[in-house]
């Protein structure tokens, strides 16, 4: 499948978040990797940034944590000091500060211990894709991409199913605080100086917030200390607690990232599977190997997180350019899961491709994403479950995407099935 | 310099490959294309997906994990035993010309 992005001539406005509402600019970062490997762009919001777009450059830089550091900001928008300090989780540090809060949630998110869930997630299958095929038609990301991490997250975190819907909104307005679709204060339209301490420089930080602490109060009040929250608030070797900024900081963080970013995955390979012929016949071709592979594929072809800011905290040249300290660069990881040098016809979805080194999980770094074989588990069961009973899918009205220029994905897919 | 360094997979296959000093065997594994160690986050701690046992006769010269390694041994997919390292921390040198490790099944 080619992904032909008519608003896309090669140099779209990488700051702006009106480029995305038509996908990902794949002509322009072809464009970049080829001509302008590490390419500086203006930015109407505040100081500009460099954009490193070839996967070789984002795993190089990547790893070297010492020189473009995480702890100014992770964004493309600038932050004061302040504003860092108030609303910084464990992503917008270093090691070791970054390694020391990593280590104490890494069990939990394991391959081992995610492993146990697989009953319950297909469980969970099971009910949204009943609930979804009543119609034959329908949203397919609003009633199966959207379902799935939404419950999921309230399992791992702990809530009763019916405040999801309401976490979940409030994940929505916080994570895609660019899209007038999900939140009231659109970030580069409004003013949102009065929440510029909240995470995501968002009211629903503050919802979030309160939730949070109730929820840890009643867990507290009756000796629950399961799921993971209580292990970020457990004292540690060294008798630390965290304060009340970072945990309400650590939850927003669990809303939003383990939310969307497995939703616009799922969005993804569902929108291919409706586009590409072939595929949904090779995840039923009833070979079991396909299935170590394809959860990778999809999520190399969503890239749901579309960048991760580092800061420069000393000058250095690269491809012929001079960065100063204190310069904003962006790792594209959308741009190096395209990348013809690391990846043979990259424009295509093959669920059999191996090795499959994507970025989508900030590989080659310290910030690899903690919660990456969750997503894996259910992108596999999520699409088990859907090859079992749909026979085909066809898509019935044009899609939509987000608009933002960090988080990537569908946010509407109109969807025809017929089933086995 | 280099040490010659054995990794012996799951079913007994062997791969070698000669490590210039100084390189971590997690990227020597990658570059050797070991299957099942994987490295997700390039060697900074963060991931414990380049997991090895360290051959008993060796396990002396390799040294024992601490710090952060050890807590992230807790985190790894094959059970953690007392020769588990996570191969990011091991650094190819003289004193390890010969190494064997044994990948995890």
């Amino acid at each position: 499948m080619t992904v032909w992005t008519p608003m896309d001539d090669g140099f779209a406005d990488l700051s702006s978040h009106d480029t995305f509402t038509s996908g990902a600019p794949h002509n322009t970062f072809a464009r970049l990797r080829r001509e302008d490997p590490l390419a500086w762009s203006d930015f109407p919001g505040g100081k500009g940034f460099w954009s490193v777009t070839r996967h070789a450059d984002i795993m190089e830089l990547n790893r070297d944590n010492k020189l473009l550091s995480s702890a100014r900001g992770i964004r493309m928008e600038d932050q004061t000091y302040e504003e860092y300090l108030a609303r910084r989780t464990f992503q917008e540090t270093d090691p070791p500060e970054h390694t020391r809060v990593r280590t104490l949630v890494a069990k939990a998110f394991s391959k081992p211990v995610i492993a146990l869930f697989e009953e319950q997630i297909r469980v969970l299958c099971d009910e949204i894709l009943d609930q979804a095929f009543q119609s034959r038609e329908m949203d397919a990301v609003k009633l199966i991409a959207r379902q799935l991490p939404m419950r999921m997250l309230g399992r791992i975190i702990g809530t009763p199913e019916e405040d999801l819907d309401w976490l979940v909104e409030k994940g929505d307005a916080l994570i895609a605080n660019t899209d007038p679709d999900f939140t009231d204060h659109v970030l580069d339209k409004t003013d949102t100086d009065a929440y510029r301490f909240m995470p995501f420089r968002s009211p629903a930080g503050a919802d979030l917030f309160d939730y949070a602490k109730r929820l840890m109060e009643d867990k507290r009040r009756r000796g629950d200390d399961s799921g993971v929250l209580s292990l970020i608030t457990r004292p540690d070797a060294e008798g630390n607690v965290i304060s009340e900024t970072e945990f309400r900081n650590f939850f927003c963080l669990l809303v939003a990232a383990g939310n969307d970013t497995t939703r616009y995955s799922i969005a993804a390979g569902l929108h291919a599977l409706a586009h590409q012929p072939g595929l949904l016949a090779d995840l039923q071709s009833g070979d079991g190997g396909i299935w170590e592979t394809m959860p990778d594929e999809v999520i190399r072809w969503a890239s749901p997180a579309m960048y991760f800011r580092r800061t420069a905290t000393r000058d250095f040249e690269m491809h012929g350019k001079q960065v100063r300290e204190g310069d904003k660069v962006l790792f594209w990881f959308v741009s190096g899961n395209r990348d013809e040098a690391a990846f043979e016809d990259p424009m295509r979805v093959d669920f059999r491709r191996t090795p499959n080194r994507h970025l989508s999980f900030g590989q080659g770094g310290a910030h690899v994403c903690l919660g990456m074989w969750l997503a894996r588990l259910e992108v596999r069961l999520l699409f088990q479950e859907f090859a079992k009973r749909v026979r085909t899918i066809e898509q019935t009205a044009p899609h939509s995407f987000l608009r933002s220029n960090f988080v990537g994905g569908i946010k509407s897919l109109p969807v025809r099935i017929t089933l086995q | 310099m280099m040490a010659h360094i054995t990794w012996i997979l799951p079913d007994g296959r062997q791969i070698a490959a000669d490590v210039a000093d100084g390189v971590n065997l997690m990227n020597a594994a990658a570059m050797a294309n070991v299957p099942g160690i994987i490295g997700e986050c390039g060697g900074c701690l963060s991931c414990a997906t380049c997991h090895v046992y360290v051959d008993e006769a060796w396990q002396e010269k390799t040294g024992e994990a601490d710090g952060t390694e050890d807590a992230m041994l807790d985190a790894t997919d094959a059970p953690r035993r007392d020769s588990s390292r996570l191969s990011c921390q091991i650094v190819a040198g003289p004193a390890l010309d010969g190494l064997v490790l044994h990948v995890p099944g």
